[in-house]
């Protein structure tokens, strides 16, 4: 799993994290521009899991499989989930909601190199 | 449960919706536990259920009731409403009770649940979590 496409992809989701974050703390309903992000960090993400299977599907090393697939498809699942569930709100737990969905995917790329390490968890 | 002094003007209104405002925030937070407690369970039942199967259980039955209070707090009514109540209810003793276990006798719960030591693991945010969920229901009663 190539450490540095990761990195871009929590670098990125956390500075939208502050971003969103920040518009929360000054009471803002999500923005055009919030769901945007959000959509490019699904395309990110969509490119971190097809790259993470091709990888798996070319390694012949050891490790648990189902449970690298089911992570990488887990990140893939959030940011349409925050995107649905944020949209329709008219307050800022809308920008909220979008924020959790930016801090949490860190740790879900996070999960999945730990899973491709074969570190348990 | 009902509380005669809080009945406002005689007015009997129906319920505020649990899923929006500070509501649609608790549903997304209910919502990576439910996730993140599905999770992990089907990866702990499916390759190793035989190494704790007692902490491995109650994964699974964490799972089930934050799926249920995701749900019900999200979709809102009366009858949501009281399973909500029911779900974080169960959800409060089983943290409290799982927790407290965890922490006497730690051989048990040497394979984590989301619920040992209180949701250490998890920042401590199962313990928090449900006290929230009940004040939220009382709150948007």
């Amino acid at each position: 799993m190539t450490g540095i496409y990761a990195t871009v992809i929590t670098v990125v989701a956390l500075l939208f994290a502050g971003w969103a974050l920040i518009s929360a703390a000054m009471n803002r309903r999500p923005t055009l521009l919030l769901f945007a992000a959000a959509v490019l960090l699904e395309l990110l993400l969509l490119v971190f899991a097809v790259g993470g299977i091709v990888q798996m599907a070319g390694s012949s090393r050891q490790f648990a499989r189902a449970e690298f697939v089911g992570y990488l498809l887990g990140c893939l699942a959030i940011p349409p989930l925050a995107f649905y569930w944020a949209r329709g709100e008219r307050s800022r737990s809308g920008t909220l909601v979008i924020a959790l969905a930016f801090l949490i995917t860190p740790v879900m790329v996070l999960r999945v190199q730990q899973v491709w390490a074969g570190i348990g968890g | 449960m009902a509380d005669p002094g809080e009945v406002d003007a005689g007015a009997r209104h129906s319920p505020a919706p649990t899923g929006q405002g500070f509501g649609r925030f608790l549903v997304a937070v209910y919502g990576i536990f439910a996730l993140a407690a599905t999770s992990r369970s089907a990866v702990q039942l499916s390759t190793e259920f035989n190494k704790a199967p007692l902490a491995y259980v109650l994964s699974a039955f964490a799972a089930i009731v934050y799926i249920v209070a995701t749900i019900s707090l999200a979709r809102g009514g009366a009858t949501s409403r009281r399973l909500a109540t029911v779900a974080i209810s169960i959800e409060l003793v089983g943290v409290l009770i799982v927790g407290a276990m965890s922490v006497l006798s730690p051989s048990v719960f040497q394979h984590p649940t989301v619920w040992t030591g209180f949701g250490s693991g998890y920042g401590f945010v199962p313990l928090v979590l449900p006290f929230v969920g009940l004040w939220w229901l009382r709150h948007t009663r």
